[in-house]
C-alpha cells in the first residue's frame, strides 16, 4: 500500500515535470512569435523610410547610407559596410525564430488543409480570410527574403543611389522587390493588428474596427512609397 | 412589408444513419410571411413539404442554443435570424462544421460539450476544507456576480466552435467556449482554483497559446460575449504566470 503511494507520488511528480516543461514551451513560443514579429514589422517600416530618402533625391540617400554604416565614426568618413551585414544577420535570425514558431501554427498535414479548405467553403469570416493572406505572404516571405538578404548582406557597400539602381533596374532585382514589398507590407500589418487584438489592446469593437482600417492604411501607404522608392531609383540605374 | 415573396432554401440534407445516403443539397420553396424567421420556416417546410428533414430546437427565442446552423456562410442560431435579412430571398443552410453529424442540420454539440466540461473541469471547484451544506451562502459584490453573468450568458450553441479555423484544423484545441467557461471560473472568487491550475489545462497549444485570434468567435457568438477580450485578458495572466 504504502509502496503504491510512493509510486504514485512519483509519478506525479514527473506528471508535474513534463506539464511544468511544456508549459513553458508552448507559451514561450507564442510570446516569442508576437514579440518577433512586431520588431520585425518596425525594423520593416523604419527600413522602408529609410530607402525612400531616395524619393529627396541621391544625395539623402547617400547620406542616410553613409550614416547607416556609421561614417561619422570613421576617421576616413566612409564608414563601415559590415554593420549593414549585421544587420541583415541579426534580421535573418530574428525571422528564423518568427517562422520556426509560426510554421507550427500552419496547417502541415493534408487533413489540416482539407479542414481550412472545408472552413473557408463554409463559413464565411473576414478575419480567417485575413489569417489565410497572413499565412500565403508569409511562405513568399519565406522564399523571397533570404535571397534580398543574401543579396544585401554580401555586398552592403554597393548600397546608395547607383549601386542599388544598377542592383534593381539593371540586374533585375525589382522582380523580387516588388512581390518582396507587397508580400511584408501585408504580412506585417496583418499580423501587428492581430498581436494587437491578442494581447488585449482593443477593449472594444470599435477600436479593434478602427484598429483594422488603420492596418488597410498603413499597407497602402508603405506599398506606395516602395514603389514609388523603386521608380525613383530608375534615373540612376 | 416582405408578405409574398417565395423563398428559396438549399438545404444540406444527409443521414448517416441510412446506409447509401449521400451528402447533397436540396432546394425548396416557401412563402415569406411578416416576421418569419429562419426556424419558422424550417417548421413550415417540415410539416407541409418533407417531414424527415432533421433540426434542433427548444426554447424559439435565442436561448437554448440549439437550432444553431450555417445560414449563408454565417454560423447563427436560426430562431432569431429573420429571412427578411435576405434581399435576394436566397437562403442557404448547413450544418455547424466541426460537430459529429445526426443527421441534416442537426449536430450534437452536447456530447461536444459534455466532453469540453469534463476535460476542462468547468464547474466551480469550492474549499473542499470548508463545505457546509447547512450554512448560508456567503454574499458575493454585486460587481462580482455582474462580472460572472456576463460570462454565464453563454448557450453553449457551438457558433465560436464552429466559426474557429484554429478549431477545425486542431481538434484538441480548447476552442472560444472552452476558454470563456473558464475565465468564468477564474473570476469567480469562490474558485479555489489556481492560476497555476488554470495553467495546467490552458497554458498550452491547445489553450490560449494555440489560439491564433481569428476572431470568429467574437464576430459570430449570437449572444455577443466579449471572446476577444477574455481570451485576450487569460492570456496576458498566463504569460504573467509563465514569467
Amino acid at each position: 500500500m504504502a509502496i503504491t503511494k510512493i509510486n504514485n507520488k512519483a509519478g506525479e511528480a514527473s506528471k508535474l515535470k513534463s506539464w511544468s516543461e511544456g508549459k513553458n514551451w508552448s507559451g514561450k513560443l507564442d510570446i516569442s512569435q508576437s514579440v518577433s514579429g512586431v520588431i520585425l514589422a518596425l525594423f520593416l517600416w523604419t527600413h522602408l523610410v529609410l530607402v525612400s530618402s531616395i524619393l529627396l533625391g541621391g544625395d539623402a540617400m547617400t547620406w542616410v547610407a553613409g550614416v547607416m554604416e556609421l561614417n561619422f565614426l570613421s576617421p576616413d568618413g566612409h564608414g563601415y559596410p559590415w554593420v549593414v551585414s549585421l544587420i541583415a544577420i541579426g534580421v535573418a535570425a530574428l525571422a528564423l525564430v518568427h517562422v520556426v514558431v509560426a510554421i507550427t501554427k500552419l496547417p502541415m498535414n493534408l487533413r489540416q488543409q482539407l479542414a481550412l479548405k472545408k472552413q473557408m467553403s463554409v463559413i464565411n469570416h473576414g478575419d480567417t480570410k485575413l489569417w489565410v493572406w497572413q499565412a500565403l505572404t508569409g511562405i513568399a516571405i519565406l522564399f523571397l527574403l533570404p535571397v534580398h538578404l543574401w543579396l544585401i548582406g554580401a555586398a552592403p557597400e554597393t548600397i546608395g543611389p547607383a549601386g542599388s539602381a544598377d542592383r534593381i533596374w539593371n540586374d533585375g532585382v525589382w522582380l523580387l522587390y516588388l512581390p518582396l514589398l507587397v508580400c511584408v507590407e501585408l504580412h506585417a500589418a496583418i499580423g501587428v493588428y492581430r498581436v494587437a487584438i491578442k494581447w488585449g489592446a482593443a477593449r472594444d469593437i470599435n477600436t479593434r474596427a478602427r484598429m483594422k482600417r488603420v492596418k488597410t492604411v498603413i499597407s497602402v501607404v508603405f506599398v506606395l512609397i516602395g514603389i514609388a522608392s523603386l521608380l525613383a531609383f530608375l534615373p540612376y540605374a | 412589408m416582405s408578405q409574398g415573396r417565395t423563398l428559396t432554401f438549399n438545404i444540406f440534407r444527409y443521414d448517416p444513419q441510412v446506409s447509401g445516403d449521400k451528402p447533397k443539397m436540396v432546394k425548396y420553396q416557401i412563402e415569406e410571411t411578416p416576421g418569419m424567421s429562419v426556424f419558422i420556416a424550417l417548421n413550415l417546410l417540415r410539416e407541409q413539404q418533407d417531414s424527415s428533414l432533421q433540426f434542433d430546437f427548444v426554447c424559439r427565442a435565442g436561448i437554448c442554443g440549439s437550432c444553431a446552423m450555417v445560414i449563408n456562410g454565417f454560423p447563427t442560431l436560426a430562431c432569431r435570424t429573420l429571412t427578411s435579412k435576405y434581399p435576394q430571398g436566397e437562403i442557404t443552410l448547413m450544418p455547424l462544421p466541426g460537430f459529429e453529424l445526426i443527421g441534416d442540420l442537426s449536430v450534437n454539440t452536447g456530447k461536444f460539450m459534455r466532453e469540453l466540461a469534463e476535460r476542462l473541469k468547468l464547474w466551480l471547484h469550492p474549499d473542499q476544507d470548508d463545505v457546509d451544506v447547512h450554512r448560508l451562502e456567503a454574499p458575493m459584490a454585486p460587481e462580482e456576480a455582474a462580472r460572472l453573468y456576463e460570462l454565464e450568458r453563454c448557450v453553449e450553441c457551438g457558433v465560436c466552435v464552429s466559426a474557429c479555423a484554429t478549431k477545425q484544423m486542431r481538434e484538441t484545441f480548447v476552442g472560444a467556449v472552452g476558454m470563456m467557461k473558464l475565465a468564468r471560473f477564474e473570476l469567480d472568487s469562490r474558485d479555489t482554483r489556481s492560476v497555476e491550475d488554470f495553467y495546467h489545462v490552458i497554458g498550452n497549444q491547445d489553450g490560449v497559446f494555440g489560439c491564433m485570434t481569428l476572431l470568429g468567435c467574437q464576430d459570430n457568438c449570437p449572444k455577443d460575449l466579449p471572446h476577444m477580450q477574455q481570451i485576450a485578458y487569460l492570456r496576458r495572466k498566463m504569460a504573467v504566470a509563465l514569467v
